[in-house]
């Protein structure tokens, strides 16, 4: 009988994961390469454009340049997080928290969403605090929109033609909650309690919805990392609504 | 007028990064890959070469190799300008001799035209 030992099992096992690792971590590297490539030349072109490089522009273009440059730069970061991450040794991802006007960032996240939302005819609708100014939270600007961007993004992507989207956010003791609330064809129940994981995506009948299923899973380390929650109430075809909290600035200090 | 040999193959990057140059009345020479590079260095010495890192047949690495070790060129400034960024490349640049280590993605062309003024001193 020729059965290798155990050991000899493994150490092969082994060897072919480091390989396959290896394969991993330079395919990423040289795929971020190229992305940055690209990000170069539109952040070079869009900066031509907001400093009138190339001709004057009226207010509406200039106010567009400066989004697509904002959302430019943001990419860049992303590609870079994902190069630390591909690391052997990953860097810790940094955390830059402040005291954040978060109806400003949601009013800021969801200009983004603008076009999407009119090319699908869906109404996305931020239901203001009637609260002339409404309090600071303790949160990294970036990562909070990061975290509105998956929830919108998700919201619409289940939502059908004339559905509506609603952000509120409300004042508690000690923290702020922000719920982002469709009408869509919500999630069956045996699914909700793994939708944080990694790597899960809910199977729809609806084929064309693709995803990493990476969005919520990273959502629940970044509300995390802020001392937050998040949360999802759902129900099959009447919708879904994603809860998350975070820390009142005065909290924190 | 100071002049700066640009070493990089995306001819579209190639464009962007001379017409800023130029724009900053600099004299620009493009070399595409090694052997264009090695050309254009024969005809007169730039004041500052930008060097790509990722290239066809010779990579940024060699090129930067050869001209430290010619007595002609030796003393040329070079800035890499180079999406690469592990830090294994950018210590063997370093270690190559370069005065500068610049991201492509991570800078606007004003700021990297202003790390050649302040280098060109």
């Amino acid at each position: 009988m020729d059965e290798k030992n155990p050991l000899e099992k493994l150490r092969i096992e082994n060897d072919k994961l480091k390989r396959l690792n290896s394969f991993k971590t330079d395919l990423i590297s040289i795929n971020a390469h190229q992305l940055r490539t690209s990000l170069s030349a539109m952040k070079w072109i869009l900066k031509m454009f907001i400093d009138k490089d190339l001709g004057e522009l009226n207010k509406e273009q200039e106010s567009f340049m400066e989004k697509t440059y904002e959302s430019n730069e943001r990419m860049i970061k992303l590609v870079n997080e994902m190069l630390d991450s591909n690391k052997e040794e990953p860097k810790q991802i940094e955390y830059d928290f402040e005291s954040l006007d978060i109806v400003d960032l949601i009013d800021d996240t969801l200009f983004d969403f603008k076009g999407e939302a009119y090319k699908k005819n869906i109404d996305v609708i931020f239901l203001k605090p009637d609260e002339e100014t409404f309090p600071l939270v303790h949160a990294d600007r970036e990562k909070i929109r990061s975290v509105l961007q998956n929830l919108i993004e998700n919201a619409l992507k289940y939502s059908e033609e004339g559905d509506r989207v609603f952000i509120t956010i409300k004042k508690d003791s000690g923290y702020v909650q922000v719920s982002i609330k469709d009408t869509g064809i919500g999630i069956k129940e045996e699914y909700i309690k793994n939708l944080f994981g990694k790597f899960f995506r809910v199977r729809n009948d609806n084929d064309q919805i693709n995803g990493s299923g990476l969005g919520l899973f990273a959502c629940k380390n970044i509300i995390e990392k802020h001392d937050g929650e998040i949360w999802v109430e759902s129900k099959l075809g009447i919708g879904s609504t994603f809860y998350f909290t975070l820390l009142l600035s005065t909290e924190k200090s | 007028m100071k002049k700066v040999l640009i070493i990089e193959d995306d001819t579209f990057l190639q464009g962007l990064v001379s017409r800023k140059l130029k724009s900053e009345s600099y004299d620009v020479m493009i070399a595409s890959d090694s052997d264009d590079a090695f050309a254009v260095l024969e005809k007169g010495i730039p004041d500052m070469i930008l060097l790509d890192l990722l290239l066809p047949k010779i990579d940024g690495f060699e090129i930067l190799t050869k001209i430290r070790q010619d007595p002609k060129f030796k003393a040329i400034p070079v800035i890499v300008f180079s999406n690469l960024s592990e830090d294994t490349d950018i210590k063997r640049a370093q270690d190559l001799g370069i005065n500068a280590f610049m991201i492509k993605s991570n800078f606007t062309l004003d700021e990297l035209s202003e790390r050649i003024k302040g280098l060109l001193g």
